[in-house]
């Protein structure tokens, strides 16, 4: 009968989930089932539970667990119906089962050859189960494979990837490759009339990882004397021994052991069998949507997709085993990273591309902008349907404002496209258009621009600006046509007649180079500075810092705050012009931390008691007012 | 900001820059810290000759309590001078010639030149000749330590042994060895 032939027998006090490989996974149940054998009722399973895993379907039996309960499993399924059910007629699944692709391709070799593959399968998947699904050590790379996986899955051995029997001459495997010495005996023991164990212990002496006779010497796992087959452990040694054990279950799981003589149903169905799942008390439509979604995923031949399996698969001529086929998997590996990189690369170009899009939406915006504002008539059409009609004269300013300040923001603000090198011939030439450019985007277009409003540069609001940040604001107004440093340093020296007021570096003696407006110039900052200091009173950089710009005598140009905001300069920047200024003799310092004899000295001090204050030069011109002790001899 | 002298209980009015907190500081900048090292070095000098202080000590300025608490301290504008920048400036002050290295290899510890050993050489002809000690022999002792006080009193010997040397070079004074350490006997000078 064809669920004889097609399912396993299972123990099935033993709740599913123990059941499952390593990598199964319980995807549901439901109770109150029958199952037909065919087209008839299979009396044995009339009550019970079917549970759906990734890999095979459960049938535990409530009545009888232990000896009536079964699992099929998937790969064996090769079309499933379903069937509503109608008046006392309940729903049905029905199961179209099938020996594996391989041997029902060999049709030629005839029934008795599928019927003797599906018995292999049978045997290697179900009674030795603990054969298959336990842990084997690998022949090529002698690792030792972990028991518990899936019989899909520990096919090939999991750290090189060889299978597991490519050095056996012949095995389960490879029984449809061989029919020619395979089928006789299995033909001769298939139909042998021998009951229960041995006809189920088929010998065949060429597949060396099947099963021996029972009534064959065991060897022992352990010291390998070959013990009598009744014994249940090793004579010498006392090792359980583990044909004993699956010989037990066997006996206990009689009805789908492999049958002495051959049904007849074997004959009429070939390779194939129907089994029906009776849904009595509903349940049905979720279970079957899960075992058409577990078919689906196929999850038994998942191991097939990994890269180490598909390295052997594409290339089946050259399939070998060994240390040429891990490096074989490395090189493709390699090779399968190296395209997904090329791919994301190829993104990378077509952001570029969007980026120049997007750079020259922001020309345009602003070239409509431009338009808009000089034609002062209320010909707001230009700014398409969204703001149209309801837009008032006096409104748009305000908006052209924003608009242009968040391109500014985002530095793509350009008053027209960048210049490239190869828009100018002359290197000399290009060097100071870039100058002129970058003059542009550092104090904002102070030339009567056709925008009326002076657009806003980099430092339009502040007087010193990092050399980096500089660099990264003209390149992001660039936008595609990016400036390489070498080139930016090359404009540098041109800055100061292109701007006004002037635009000088300043290199400081951490190596910090700053642009930077007059008032920030090296002696210019400490002329500053020392007044600051002079009429405000010792100050720590932090206050330099956080006061000296919104001081109106000594700040900059700019008068403080700005926009209501308060201006301040870095620390590290104050330090940096402050020590300069120490230095040229401008300023002296106040190591708190160093001389206080309370609250200062040891680690650290305590808040602010140890840190440097600053005051003006104090000892230039500093003339002895002490005491004149006169010599009294 | 207005810095003003301040009289020490010893007596001693400290210049104004000792009320300045930087000049407690050792400047980075070198020329600042030559100012700032010329002012301590004046300050220390006059603060020795003020109160016949011969030694200083880089320990002076770790542990207060000392002699020169006075001047290596202020605690109106809590600041000390730190050994190491004390240090920096007995250095200066040795490299210009008003102080020596006392005892020698080391840098510790100073012997402050507020008169210089030829000054001290003519301090102590005058002393002999005013004391009418010509031609007769003296112990280092009746010098360091008269029964009536002079400039020389607590003078540290090595300070003496150079001015007998300078002295002595002269012809003015003649260096004998004596039963209980070394003896001095001064000439009057060569007319």
């Amino acid at each position: 009968m064809a669920l004889k032939r097609f399912s396993t027998a299972i123990d099935g006090t033993i709740p599913v989930v123990a059941l499952l490989y390593n990598d199964e996974e319980l995807l549901g149940s439901q109770d109150t089932v029958g199952i037909y054998d065919g087209l008839q009722k299979s009396p044995r399973h009339q009550n019970g539970t079917v549970s759906i895993t990734s890999h095979r379907l459960f049938y535990i039996d409530s009545s009888n667990p232990e000896a009536a309960s079964f699992a099929i499993d998937l790969e064996r399924i090769s079309r499933t119906d379903y069937y509503a059910g109608l008046f006392t007629s309940s729903a049905k699944a029905t199961l179209y089962l099938s020996a594996p692709a391989t041997s029902t391709e060999q049709r030629p070799g005839g029934a008795y050859t599928q019927q003797d593959s599906a018995d292999d399968r049978v045997l290697t998947s179900g009674g030795p189960g603990e054969a298959v699904g336990g842990g084997w050590e690998c022949q090529v790379c002698a690792y030792k494979n972990p028991p518990g996986l899936s019989p899909g899955a520990s096919r090939v051995c999991e750290l090189c990837g060889v299978p597991r029997d490519a050095l056996a001459p012949s095995t389960s495997t490879s029984s449809s490759d061989s029919p020619s010495h395979h089928v006789p005996l299995s033909h001769l023991s298939s139909s042998l009339p021998s009951p229960g164990l041995a006809g189920r212990s088929t010998p065949t002496p060429s597949t060396p990882n099947q099963i021996r006779s029972s009534k064959d010497p065991l060897p022992c796992p352990a010291c390998t004397f070959l013990n009598h087959p009744s014994l249940r452990s090793c004579e010498l040694c006392d090792t359980p021994l583990p044909r004993h054990q699956s010989s037990k279950r066997i006996l206990k799981s009689a009805p789908v052991s492999r049958p002495g003589s051959p049904d007849g149903d074997d004959l009429e169905d070939g390779g194939e069998g129907v089994i029906k799942v009776s849904f009595r008390k509903g349940g049905d439509k979720p279970i079957y949507a899960l075992l058409k979604r577990s078919l689906k995923g196929k999850a038994w031949g998942v191991w097939v997709a990994t890269p180490i399996s598909r390295a052997d698969s594409t290339d089946p001529q050259n399939r070998s085993v060994g240390i040429s086929a891990i490096l074989r998997s490395v090189e493709t590996t390699t090779a399968a990273r190296e395209d997904t990189l090329q791919d994301a690369l190829q993104d990378l170009e077509a952001l570029r591309i969007k980026a120049k899009d997007m750079v020259r939406l922001a020309a345009e915006l602003n070239d409509r902008l431009s338009q808009a504002t000089s034609a002062s008539s209320p010909s707001q059409n230009a700014y398409g349907l969204s703001e149209g009609g309801v837009m008032t004269p006096n409104q748009e300013p305000e908006e052209a404002t924003f608009i242009r300040s968040s391109l500014t923001q985002l530095g793509l603000h350009m008053e027209n496209s960048p210049v490239t090198l190869d828009m100018v011939r002359d290197e000399r030439k290009w060097v100071e258009d870039l100058g002129r450019e970058l003059g542009k985007v550092l104090q904002g277009s102070t030339s009567a621009s056709s925008s009326g409003k002076d657009a806003k540069g980099l430092m339009s609001e502040r007087g010193i600006i990092a050399l980096d940040e500089a660099w990264g604001g003209w390149n992001r107004a660039r936008g595609m046509a990016l400036i390489p440093p070498s080139t930016f340093l090359q404009a540098i020296p041109l800055l100061p007649s292109y701007t006004s007021p002037p635009i000088h570096t300043r290199t400081f003696a951490s190596g910090l180079r700053v642009l930077h407006r007059p008032e920030y110039g090296r002696s210019a900052f400490a002329a500053r500075l020392a007044g600051f200091l002079v009429s405000r009173g010792e100050k720590s950089t932090l206050e330099i810092a956080m006061e000296m710009l919104n001081d109106p005598e000594y700040g900059d140009s700019y008068g403080g705050a700005v926009g209501g905001e308060k201006q301040t300069l870095s620390v590290a920047l104050t330090q940096e012009m402050i020590e300069d200024a120490e230095r040229d003799g401008d300023a002296c310092r106040d190591d708190a931390g160093e001389c206080a004899i309370l609250g200062g000295g040891g680690v650290g001090g305590m808040g602010g008691a140890g840190e440097v204050k600053w005051y003006p030069n104090l000892f230039l011109g500093y003339a002895w007012d002490g005491m004149e002790v006169e010599e009294t001899v | 900001m207005s810095l003003s002298t301040h009289t020490t209980p010893s007596g001693f009015v400290l210049p104004s820059i000792h009320a300045a907190p930087p000049f407690f500081t050792k400047q980075p900048n070198p020329a600042t810290e030559a100012i700032v090292i010329e002012q301590w070095s004046k300050l220390i000098l006059s603060y020795a000759r003020h109160r016949k202080l011969f030694m200083l000590r880089v320990d002076d300025a770790e542990t207060p309590g000392g002699e020169w608490d006075e001047v290596l301290r202020n605690e109106r504008i809590n600041r000390r001078l730190p050994p190491t920048h004390l240090e920096s400036i007995l250095t200066a002050m040795v490299v210009k010639g008003v102080a020596a290295y006392e005892p020698a290899k080391q840098t510790r510890s100073v012997l402050l030149y507020w008169r210089l050993p030829e000054e001290w050489a003519e301090v102590l002809h005058q002393w002999a000749t005013s004391t009418g000690q010509m031609n007769t022999i003296m112990t280092y002792y009746e010098i360091t330590e008269p029964a009536v006080p002079s400039p020389l009193s607590n003078i540290p010997i090595p300070l003496l042994r150079k001015a007998i040397a300078i002295l002595a070079k002269t012809n003015r004074a003649q260096v004998i060895a004596i039963a209980d350490g070394e003896g001095v006997r001064f000439f009057a000078p060569a007319k």
